[in-house]
Parts: structure tokens; C-alpha cells; sequence
């Protein structure tokens, strides 16, 4: 078996439908039905389209996780063990036990899904499956997957699950609430492994920390799409602060992580306003 | 209730350990070297096979097990400091280069509709010869003297069973034609041929060996040391 896997390789059944990252983005079952309107608008159970959009976030959640399980999975075949400081082509023994870990977990959050996703009457490859996920978790250097996979798309899983979490609550859903509960505490757990490795790795090396780091921001800058992941009251999914800091995050980082998707949200406002105006002056 | 003066014997009746055992400290740290070179390549092994099987339980069971085969490699990592090896990676090693080859023709498959390769090498040679080995060694050791190690192989021994039976089902559900099981079968004598080479998971004695009645301690009939 080679060492590192492209994404495009990754194996699925025909059910699985392939998409890229803009197609995800402009399914009009996850926005607002088609109605032209793409802001930022809360999940929550009394909007019209909320069974259509938490159906696909759910689908979402699934391939997500599965992505998970294969990096995490490709984590511990693709390095050999070493110290993991001055070859990015070695790990630590005790990081593969960790990756195998969070494989098992992984694995559990996919059963957890694929239940929630017949629960919620969505079928496997309904909504389309981009995989940002596993390319990040795919780069050269472990270091780089740990900043992009645990800290910014787990980080990122901490706010998803909480978000439904919350929506299970409301909507009056004990199931959902119950799963989504446990997915979370798995989740600070491999955030908070992705912290503490960085800190192990760099420790000695602020550059690669840096670099690391600047990774990580790219992957946020990412999910912070048109304010889809912020810290207002209407952000679709919303930031978790406090288990964000049970994962390691400090206050500046969390701000840091908002700050990019107010950036995002009014970069988004910004071109909505425009199109509004172009579509009134017909030109 | 009995008198608490009364002086009671160290061992109750119904406890029937013993002091001797096949495996001196040194041979008990070979073995667990080896044991943990052999989990670790199995684990990741599981790990990097599950972004390369379409199947969705097999996916997910492989996700599984890759665990429960690194937390092993873990057992066998933390043992060995108490084996007097402070260096665990020095004994982490292969007993030989059949059981390379083997786990190098193990993880050969890689295509999305070797599946079936895939679980064959791991369920129906890798772990079977593990349970030999784990059971052989469980049933060899001093009961008291190095009943930690007994005890890692309890857990692991539960593992191995488990998944052998997970992997054995998926295997038994992927084969629908008389080609699927000579494709099965091919595979599993190919390897099978390897791991007779390797003489098992720890080399040559994995599961003891052909005892010569002169190798037998004339007093208690026991063989004196594992080969």
C-alpha cells in the first residue's frame, strides 16, 4: 500500500455523489430554499427550510466524519515513528496511538450519523460530498494535518455539534440532543489532542509553529464562508467559546477565529448589496 | 462471620497458581518486542486501509479495530520497561525477515475491490496466528510471577477473538461466487506459506514447539524452557 493517499482516491459506493466546495455552498436545499437570499441566518427549528437545511448539515456531518476517519486512519499509516521534531516524515509512537484513537471515534460518530441522517429521513448521497476535509488531512508535514484536521476542522466540528446540539434542544428532539452531546465531548477530546501535539512538535521550533498555525488560519478562513461559522447571534453555526477552551484554545485565538468570520460575513454583505443594486438598475 | 485471628494460608484452596513458567524476564521481553512490532503494523495498517475499501461497514469496522490493535501495541510498549528493557523501541522489532515479507504481502492490497484480500490477510491469517501465540504464551507463563503480562493478553486475547468474528462475518458476506472463495482461498495459502516461513508471530516457537521427550525435565515432566 503507497504512503499518502489523494483525495480523489478515496473509496465509496456509487450512493456517494462527488461535489466541490462552491457546488456545497450554492445547494439551494441549504440555504433559503432558493429565494435568492444567501446571508447568515440561525438554524432553528420555526424557519421553513430548517428540516431541509439540518437534514443536509446532518449529511453533512456524516461525510465529514468519514473524511475524519480516513485522515486520521491515513495518520497512522503514512509516517513512520520517530521523535516527529526534525523529520516532518516521522511521528511520535504515542501521536499514532492517538490517531488510532480518534479513528474508533470517528467510526462511532459515522454509526451515530448514519442513524441520526434515517431518523431525520435523509439518505446516503442525498447532498453532495466535498472533500476539503480529507485534503487537509492529507498534507505532507503532521504537523500541518494536526493545526488543519484537530484544531481548525474539529474546532469547527465543536461548533457544528453544538449548534445541533442546541437545535435538538429546542426542537424537542432528546435523541439528537443526547448523540450530539456525546459527538462534542469526542470532539474537544481530538481538538485538545491537536492542541497539545502542536505544543509537543513546536516546542522548540517557532517557525514550524507559525507555519502550523498560518495553516490553520487558512482552513478557518475557509469555514468562515459569508459568516456561515461566527460569533453573532444569527451566525448559522455558532462559535463555542467555552468548549473551545476546554480544547485549548485561548481567548485570542477564539477571537482571532470570529474575527475572520465577521471578516467573512461583511465581505458577503458587501457583494449581496451589490447585486441588489445591480438587479434594481437592471444592469 | 470467621475468627479475623485465625491465621489463613496465602493461598485459598480454590487458587490454584503456580510459581514456574516456561519464559525467563529476557525471553518475556523478546516476546512482547515482537508482539508490539506486530500490533503496531497491524494497526496501521487497518488505518491506512480505510480511506481504500468502498464498502461502508468494512469502513467502519476497519476504523474499529485499528484501535483496538494500537491500544495492544500500547500494553506491549508499556510492559516492556517492567521487563527491565528501558529502551522499548531496541526490542521493537521483527523476529525475523519472513514475518517482514508476511506483513509486507499482507498490506500489498491496495485497490478498492481487493477487499477481500484486504480482511483475508488480516482475519483469517494475521489474527488466528495471534490467538496461537497469545494463548500459548497465556498458558506458559508463571501465573504469579508475571501476571501482568497475563493479564494484557486476557484483554487483548478478548479483542482478537472479537474482531476475528467481525472479520470472518465480513468476509463470509463479501463472498457471493465460487471465484470470490478461490481468490479468498489463493490468498490466504500465499500468505499462510509466508507466516510458516516467519514460524509466527514471534518466530520460530511462536506456539511452542515439537517437545523431544529428552528436552523434558526428568522431575516435573515439563518442558525447561520455551525454544
Amino acid at each position: 500500500m503507497k504512503k499518502h493517499l489523494p483525495a480523489d482516491e478515496l473509496a465509496r459506493d456509487p450512493r456517494f455523489v462527488r461535489s466541490d466546495m462552491m457546488a456545497g455552498f450554492n445547494d439551494p436545499r441549504i440555504g433559503n430554499q432558493g429565494n435568492g437570499r444567501r446571508g447568515p441566518q440561525k438554524l432553528v427549528p420555526s424557519l421553513p427550510d430548517a428540516p431541509e437545511r439540518s437534514r443536509a448539515l446532518m449529511h453533512g456531518i456524516f461525510v465529514g466524519e468519514l473524511q475524519a476517519l480516513e485522515g486520521a486512519g491515513r495518520t497512522c499509516f503514512d509516517f513512520e515513528v520517530g521523535k516527529g521534531v526534525e523529520e516532518p516524515t516521522e511521528v511520535p509512537f504515542e501521536l499514532k496511538l492517538d490517531m488510532a484513537r480518534q479513528c474508533w471515534d470517528e467510526a462511532r460518530h459515522c454509526e451515530i450519523s448514519v442513524k441520526l441522517g434515517d431518523w431525520m429521513g435523509t439518505e446516503i448521497g442525498e447532498f453532495g460530498e466535498q472533500v476539503f476535509l480529507f485534503q487537509a488531512a492529507c498534507a505532507p508535514d503532521p504537523l500541518l494535518r494536526l493545526t488543519g484536521v484537530n484544531r481548525a476542522l474539529e474546532g469547527l466540528a465543536i461548533d457544528v455539534f453544538n449548534t445541533m446540539r442546541e437545535f435538538g434542544q429546542v426542537a424537542g428532539d432528546p435523541v439528537l440532543e443526547f448523540c450530539e452531546d456525546w459527538m462534542l465531548a469526542d470532539e474537544v477530546t481530538h481538538v485538545k489532542m491537536g492542541s497539545d501535539w502542536l505544543r509537543r512538535l513546536t516546542e522548540d521550533d517557532t517557525e514550524r509553529r507559525d507555519q502550523a498555525l498560518e495553516f490553520q488560519r487558512t482552513v478557518d478562513r475557509l469555514f468562515s464562508f459569508g459568516g456561515f461559522r461566527g460569533d453573532e447571534d444569527d451566525s448559522p453555526i455558532r462559535l463555542a467559546r467555552r468548549f473551545r477552551e476546554l480544547a485549548g484554545f485561548d481567548d485570542q485565538e477564539i477571537d482571532e477565529i470570529a474575527g475572520l468570520s465577521t471578516e467573512a460575513r461583511e465581505m458577503m454583505e458587501e457583494r449581496m448589496a451589490a447585486a441588489a443594486t445591480l438587479a434594481e438598475t437592471g444592469s | 462471620m470467621a475468627d479475623p485471628s485465625r491465621p489463613r494460608a496465602a493461598f485459598a484452596p480454590w487458587d490454584r497458581r503456580e510459581l514456574p513458567g516456561s519464559f525467563t524476564v529476557e525471553e518475556t521481553a523478546r516476546r512482547v518486542g515482537h508482539y508490539k512490532w506486530i500490533e503496531m503494523r497491524l494497526f496501521e495498517a487497518l488505518g491506512g486501509w480505510v480511506a481504500t475499501v468502498p464498502e461502508l461497514d468494512v469502513k467502519l469496522r476497519l476504523g474499529t479495530h485499528c484501535y483496538h490493535h494500537a491500544w495492544h501495541s500500547e500494553l506491549w510498549h508499556k510492559r516492556l520497561p517492567e521487563l527491565r528493557e528501558m529502551n522499548p523501541d531496541r526490542l521493537t522489532v521483527p523476529p525475523n525477515d519472513e514475518i517482514v515479507a508476511f506483513v509486507e504481502a499482507m498490506t500489498k492490497p491496495e485497490a478498492p475491490d481487493e477487499t477481500i484480500e484486504k480482511l483475508v490477510g488480516v482475519y483469517r491469517v494475521l489474527i488466528p496466528h495471534k490467538i496461537a501465540a497469545y494463548t500459548y504464551h497465556l498458558n506458559n507463563t508463571s501465573t504469579i510471577t508475571d501476571a501482568p503480562t497475563m493479564r494484557s493478553l486476557r484483554f487483548a486475547l478478548q479483542d482478537e477473538f472479537d474482531d476475528w468474528r467481525d472479520g470472518e462475518m465480513l468476509i463470509q458476506s463479501l463472498t457471493e461466487t465460487a471465484e470470490d472463495v478461490d481468490r479468498a482461498m489463493a490468498h490466504q495459502a500465499n500468505l499462510e506459506k509466508l507466516m510458516l516461513a516467519a514460524g509466527g508471530i514471534a518466530g520460530p516457537g511462536s506456539i511452542g514447539s515439537t517437545v523431544d521427550v529428552q528436552d523434558l525435565d526428568e522431575e516435573s515432566g515439563q518442558k525447561e524452557m520455551a525454544s
